[in-house]
């Protein structure tokens, strides 16, 4: 979501985000709750790898997704390997590799405005809650601009450690990242004041 | 052009008094706000917008109090801090850019069209759809600009504008602030060049106005205070 989007023209881009939502909700769940046949599950990789090349994003996005998710099935398989047959395992790998392309083609095709929009929509009937559906969906923005902030402030305080040659210590690194991202909540605070949110 | 008017204000934060008793009325387009680290340069740039609420005297900017009437004075007066990142708060450039005109009652349409323009204007239209965070210093604080000016305001408050910012990126900040913007400008700055290309400077020291008037003056002798010291 964060920088995944892609500009196009596909119907996958222009597919309204809230219908977009609930049918990759409908699939992951009839992915996972799908048995663990060869052939089903190939299946379901097959119309994972089609939409993608529907959504114009070509054969190398596809591996370049899948390969990110390297760590993920390296930990899945070393984790069931000794306890699970091997159709199970590699049943249950492809149903979360296949799941996770799902969510990541939405926000490949999707801007977070239209995600953020789609959400604030369907918290709606909350209102009578006491929810506030613009709030939320400002919120969830907002988390989803910071995350690169946080993640600079990281790389800075690792980078500053590195220079004074301070050993890597995990108390040494909190304190600071926790300093700066507090400083950066009240700047960010002034930044939506200013900006006539109160 | 209207005025910015402060009487008598008083700004205490704890353990210290950042504005003491300062009175001040201008009109001048261009603001230069010039003065050492914690002289009250960005308090009193901050009361403009009700960032700081006074804790004594009254403000006026453009005939509105920041205080009472906030959601009227920030439609009115745009604010640009020095930390480009600390301004974004939207994933997106266009996103960020639109962000500025929620509650307007505009239109998606109307939107988009505004945030387009606002984008060609500052030079980004190419970035449009990049993450805000990826983009250069300086771009970033185009990016604030845009934020600012595609609400229209008719007073921009810049802090520092471009304290972050390499020789090149800062002359091509100076120039839209300075030269490009039609709105009125109060820039406050330790950058004495930017401050030369104003109207009129304001010099604070020690939370008080201790100078006023055209820059060149103001600036040689805030130069040799300073060389004194």
């Amino acid at each position: 979501m964060i920088s995944l989007y892609r500009p196009g023209d596909s119907l996958l881009h222009r597919l309204p985000a809230g219908p977009k939502l609930l049918v990759v909700m409908a699939l992951a769940l009839g992915v996972s709750l799908a048995p663990a046949d060869p052939w089903t599950l190939t299946g379901a990789a097959l119309a994972v790898a089609a939409c993608y090349l529907l959504a114009g994003l070509g054969a190398v996005e596809i591996a370049r997704q899948a390969y990110k998710l390297r760590w993920l099935v390296l930990v899945m398989v070393v984790s069931q390997v000794f306890f699970l047959p091997a159709l199970t395992m590699a049943a249950n790998v492809v149903r979360v590799v296949v799941v996770i392309l799902l969510a990541n083609l939405v926000t490949l095709t999707t801007r977070t405005e239209q995600v953020v929009d789609a959400i604030e929509r369907a918290l709606t009937p909350l209102r009578r809650l006491g929810v506030n559906p613009s709030r939320v969906a400002l919120m969830l923005s907002m988390t989803i601009t910071t995350i690169p902030v946080i993640a600079g402030f990281a790389t800075q305080i690792r980078e500053a450690q590195r220079a004074r040659g301070v050993p890597a210590a995990p108390l040494a690194f909190v304190v600071p990242l926790l300093i700066m991202a507090l400083k950066h909540s009240d700047d960010l605070a002034d930044a939506l004041t200013a900006r006539g949110i109160d | 052009m209207t005025e910015l008017e402060l009487s008598a204000v008083t700004v205490e934060f704890p353990g210290r008094t950042a504005l003491r008793d300062v009175t001040l009325r201008l009109h001048q387009r261009r603001i230069a706000v010039i003065g050492s680290n914690g002289s009250g340069k960005s308090t009193f740039a901050r009361t403009l917008n009700g960032l700081v609420t006074p804790t004594t005297g009254e403000v006026r900017v453009h005939g509105i109090d920041p205080v009472r009437q906030s959601g009227q004075l920030r439609r009115r007066v745009g604010f640009v801090f020095s930390n480009p990142d600390t301004q974004i708060i939207m994933p997106t450039v266009a996103e960020d850019a639109a962000f500025s005109l929620r509650g307007r009652g505009l239109s998606r349409a109307e939107v988009r069209e505004r945030v387009a323009a606002a984008l060609h204007r500052v030079g980004l239209s190419e970035y449009a759809d990049s993450p805000a965070h990826s983009l250069s210093g300086g771009q970033k604080q185009l990016l604030a600009l845009c934020a600012v000016l595609i609400g229209e305001p008719s007073l921009v408050v810049a802090d520092e504008p471009t304290a972050y910012l390499d020789a090149a990126n800062s002359r091509r900040i100076a120039r839209f602030l300075l030269d490009e913007m039609p709105q009125q400008l109060v820039l406050a700055t330790h950058d004495l060049r930017l401050a030369a290309r104003c109207d009129i400077a304001v010099r604070f020291e020690d939370g008080q106005v201790v100078d006023q008037g055209d820059p060149a003056p103001v600036i040689a002798r805030y130069e040799h205070d300073q060389d004194e010291s």
